[in-house]
C-alpha cells in the first residue's frame, strides 16, 4: 500500500494559482486603462499609460535610480552579511545563538522602527553629529535624510537581517573538513576563501542576493521616508499615484515597468550564471 | 591553535562594525524613549533623566493596530502552514512529472516585488466588489490573502528543504509493519518534517508582522497594522510616546524569540532554511 501524495498538491495549488493568476491579471488590465480622475478608470483599452511613461524622461530616470538603488544597497548588504553569516556558521561556543538572536529580532522589527532609529541618529542636533563636531570631524551636520545614501543606508537596514539568515543557511551546507583539509595541505586562510569557501557558496550567495535584490526592489518604506520627499524610486511613485493621487491606472503601469524589469534582471542574472558555469570560469 | 593575527583583528573589527549598523538603531529607539528632558525640543539620545512617562502616553490607536497586526500575522502563520505543508508534500513526494515548475510555480509570489503585490491585490479587489457587491479592501479577509500570498512561499521552501534530506525507507518501514497511511503520517512523516513547519511559520509570522508595502493598499484610516500606523505617524506625531510604543515592539520580539529558543531551539529554525 502506498500514499498518494500528489492529491495533497491540489488544494494549494488551486488556491495559488487563483490568487496569482486573478491579482496579476486584474492589475496588469488595469495598466491599460486610462486614469478619468477621481479613481475612476476608462473603460477601453489603450497603450496611453505606457507612452507617457516611456516618454517622460523622470519616470525613465526612476526606473534606473530605483535598479541602480537597490542593486548597490544587495552588494553593501552582501559585504556586510557574509562574513557575519560565517562567522556564526563555524562558531562552537554558546554565542553563537546570541549572535544569531541579534539577526532574528532585526527582522522581526518592522523596518519603520528602524528608520526612527536612523532619523535620530542622523538628526542634525543628534548624538551622532555632536560627536563628530566636537571632535573636529565634521564642520556642518551630515544627514542621510533627504540623499541617495540614506536611502540605501535604509533598505540594508530592511535586508540584512534576512540576508544574514539565508547566508547562514548556505555556509552551513559546506562541510567544514573540506576547510580543514584544504589548510592540513598547506593553504593560507586567504587561499582556503578564495578556492573552497567562495566556490562552494557562490550558487547560494547568488540566490539570496536576488531575493535581497527582489526585496529592494518592492519596498518603498525607506525611499519614501528618508528620501524626504526627494528621491523618487518607482515603489515611491507606485504609492504616491495610488494613494495620494488616486490614479490607479498609472500605478498600475509603473507597476508592471517594475514587474517585468524584476523579471528580466532575474532571469538574465540566471542565464548569465549558467553561461560563466558552462566556461567554468565559475565552480557552481 | 591559532595566534591572533592582524587578519583575525580585522575580522574582529568588521563583525563588530556590522552588527553596531544592524543593532543601532534599534537601540537608540529604546534608548531615546526613556528621555525625560523637560525642555522638549525634539527626540534625544543618548538620554538625560531617565523617565517612562512616555510609556503612560502611548496612543490607544497604536495598541489597536498592534492587535490587528498580531492577530494577523499569527493567522496567517497558520494559514501558511496548512497551505504549505501539503504542497511541499505533494511536490517532493508526488509522482507527477514537473516537479521543478511546481517548485517555481510555488516561489513565484516571492519574485514578485511587495509594492506590485500590493497593488495588484487592491485591482482585484475592487474589480471583485464591482462585479459581485463584495468588497475585501480595508478587510481582514483582503489583508490576510495578501498576506497569505507572501507568506506561503516560505513554508513551502524550509518544508521542502527538509523534504529533500528524509528517508523514504522510514515510512515505508511504518506501513509495512501495519501502520495505516494516516497514523504513518501522524507518527512518522509529521514528526521529521516540523523542524522546517517552526521556521517556515516563524518566516511567515515575520513577513506578515513587518510588512508595509502590501498593508499600505489593503487598510484604511482606522483599519491600519502596526508598521503603516507608525508610517504615517512619522510625519504627523513624531514624539516620545510613539518612540515608547516602538520599544515595546521591540521588547516583544526578544521575548517571542527567547520563547522560540526555549521551545523549539533556534537553531532548528534557523537552519533548515535553503
Amino acid at each position: 500500500m502506498n500514499i498518494r501524495w500528489d492529491y495533497l498538491l491540489i488544494p494549494s495549488f488551486v488556491v495559488s494559482f487563483v490568487l496569482l493568476a486573478s491579482s496579476q491579471l486584474t492589475f496588469l488590465r488595469g495598466s491599460l486603462s486610462a486614469d478619468l480622475g477621481l479613481g475612476m478608470l476608462s473603460p477601453t483599452i489603450g497603450t496611453a499609460n505606457y507612452e507617457t511613461l516611456f516618454t517622460d524622461e523622470f519616470y525613465l530616470r526612476s526606473l534606473w535610480l530605483t535598479i541602480k538603488v537597490s542593486a548597490i544597497a544587495t552588494v553593501c548588504t552582501l559585504l556586510m552579511s557574509f562574513p557575519v553569516a560565517y562567522v556564526i556558521a563555524r562558531m562552537r561556543s554558546r554565542w553563537a545563538m546570541v549572535m544569531l538572536a541579534g539577526v532574528v529580532v532585526s527582522s522581526f522589527v518592522t523596518i519603520v522602527i528602524k528608520v526612527y532609529g536612523l532619523i535620530v541618529i542622523f538628526s542634525a542636533e543628534g548624538g551622532l553629529n555632536s560627536l563628530l563636531m566636537a571632535m573636529g570631524l565634521l564642520d556642518k551636520p551630515y544627514t542621510i535624510i533627504g540623499n541617495v545614501p540614506g536611502v540605501v543606508v535604509g533598505l540594508m537596514q530592511f535586508t540584512m537581517g534576512f540576508g544574514v539568515l539565508l547566508l547562514y543557511g548556505v555556509v552551513r551546507t559546506i562541510p567544514v573538513s573540506l576547510e580543514e583539509a584544504a589548510t592540513i595541505h598547506g593553504a593560507s586562510r586567504a587561499r582556503v576563501f578564495w578556492r573552497v569557501v567562495l566556490p562552494l557558496s557562490l550558487p547560494g550567495v547568488i540566490v539570496g542576493s536576488l531575493m535581497m535584490f527582489n526585496l529592494c526592489m518592492g519596498a518603498f518604506t525607506s525611499a519614501s521616508l528618508l528620501g524626504g520627499g526627494r528621491v523618487f524610486t518607482l515603489p515611491v511613485l507606485i504609492q504616491r499615484a495610488v494613494i495620494v493621487e488616486t490614479k490607479y491606472g498609472m500605478g498600475a503601469t509603473f507597476a508592471a515597468v517594475l514587474l517585468v524589469s524584476v523579471i528580466v534582471i532575474n532571469l538574465v542574472s540566471v542565464f548569465l550564471v549558467k553561461r560563466l558555469r558552462a566556461a567554468r570560469l565559475v565552480i557552481a | 591553535m591559532r595566534r591572533p593575527s592582524l587578519g583575525s583583528l580585522a575580522k574582529f573589527v568588521w563583525i563588530g562594525w556590522a552588527y553596531l549598523f544592524l543593532l543601532a538603531p534599534m537601540i537608540v529607539v529604546i534608548g531615546s524613549s526613556l528621555d525625560g528632558t523637560k525642555a522638549y525640543t525634539g527626540v534625544v539620545f543618548p538620554p538625560h533623566d531617565l523617565t517612562l512617562q512616555w510609556y503612560k502616553q502611548i496612543p490607544a490607536t497604536h495598541f489597536r493596530a498592534l492587535g490587528l497586526s498580531l492577530g494577523l500575522a499569527v493567522s496567517v502563520a497558520f494559514g501558511a502552514c496548512l497551505l504549505g505543508i501539503p504542497a511541499a508534500l505533494g511536490v517532493v513526494r508526488g509522482t507527477l512529472p514537473g516537479k521543478s515548475f511546481f517548485l517555481a510555480f510555488f516561489r513565484a509570489p516571492m519574485q514578485i516585488p511587495a509594492v506590485v503585490t500590493g497593488i495588484a491585490f487592491l485591482r482585484l479587489y475592487y474589480v471583485v466588489g464591482d462585479a459581485t457587491g463584495l468588497f475585501l479592501n480595508a478587510t481582514f479577509a483582503g489583508l490576510y490573502l495578501g498576506h497569505l500570498f507572501v507568506a506561503t512561499p516560505y513554508v513551502i521552501g524550509t518544508v521542502v528543504a527538509v523534504l529533500q534530506r528524509f528517508n523514504v525507507r522510514l515510512e515505508e518501514a511504518a506501513l509495512s509493519m501495519g501502520a495505516s497511511p494516516w497514523r504513518t503520517f501522524r507518527r512518522v512523516t509529521l514528526p521529521t518534517i516540523m523542524p522546517g513547519v517552526h521556521a517556515g511559520a516563524l518566516y511567515a509570522f515575520m513577513v506578515s508582522f513587518a510588512d508595509v508595502p502590501i498593508a499600505m493598499f489593503l487598510t484604511a484610516p482606522g483599519f491600519v497594522t502596526y508598521p503603516v500606523e507608525l508610517f504615517f505617524g512619522i510625519e504627523t506625531d513624531f514624539s516620545p510616546s510613539v518612540l515608547a510604543s516602538a520599544s515595546l515592539v521591540i521588547l516583544f520580539a526578544l521575548v517571542a524569540l527567547l520563547l522560540v529558543q526555549r521551545v523549539i531551539g533556534l537553531d532548528t529554525v534557523v537552519h533548515s532554511r535553503r
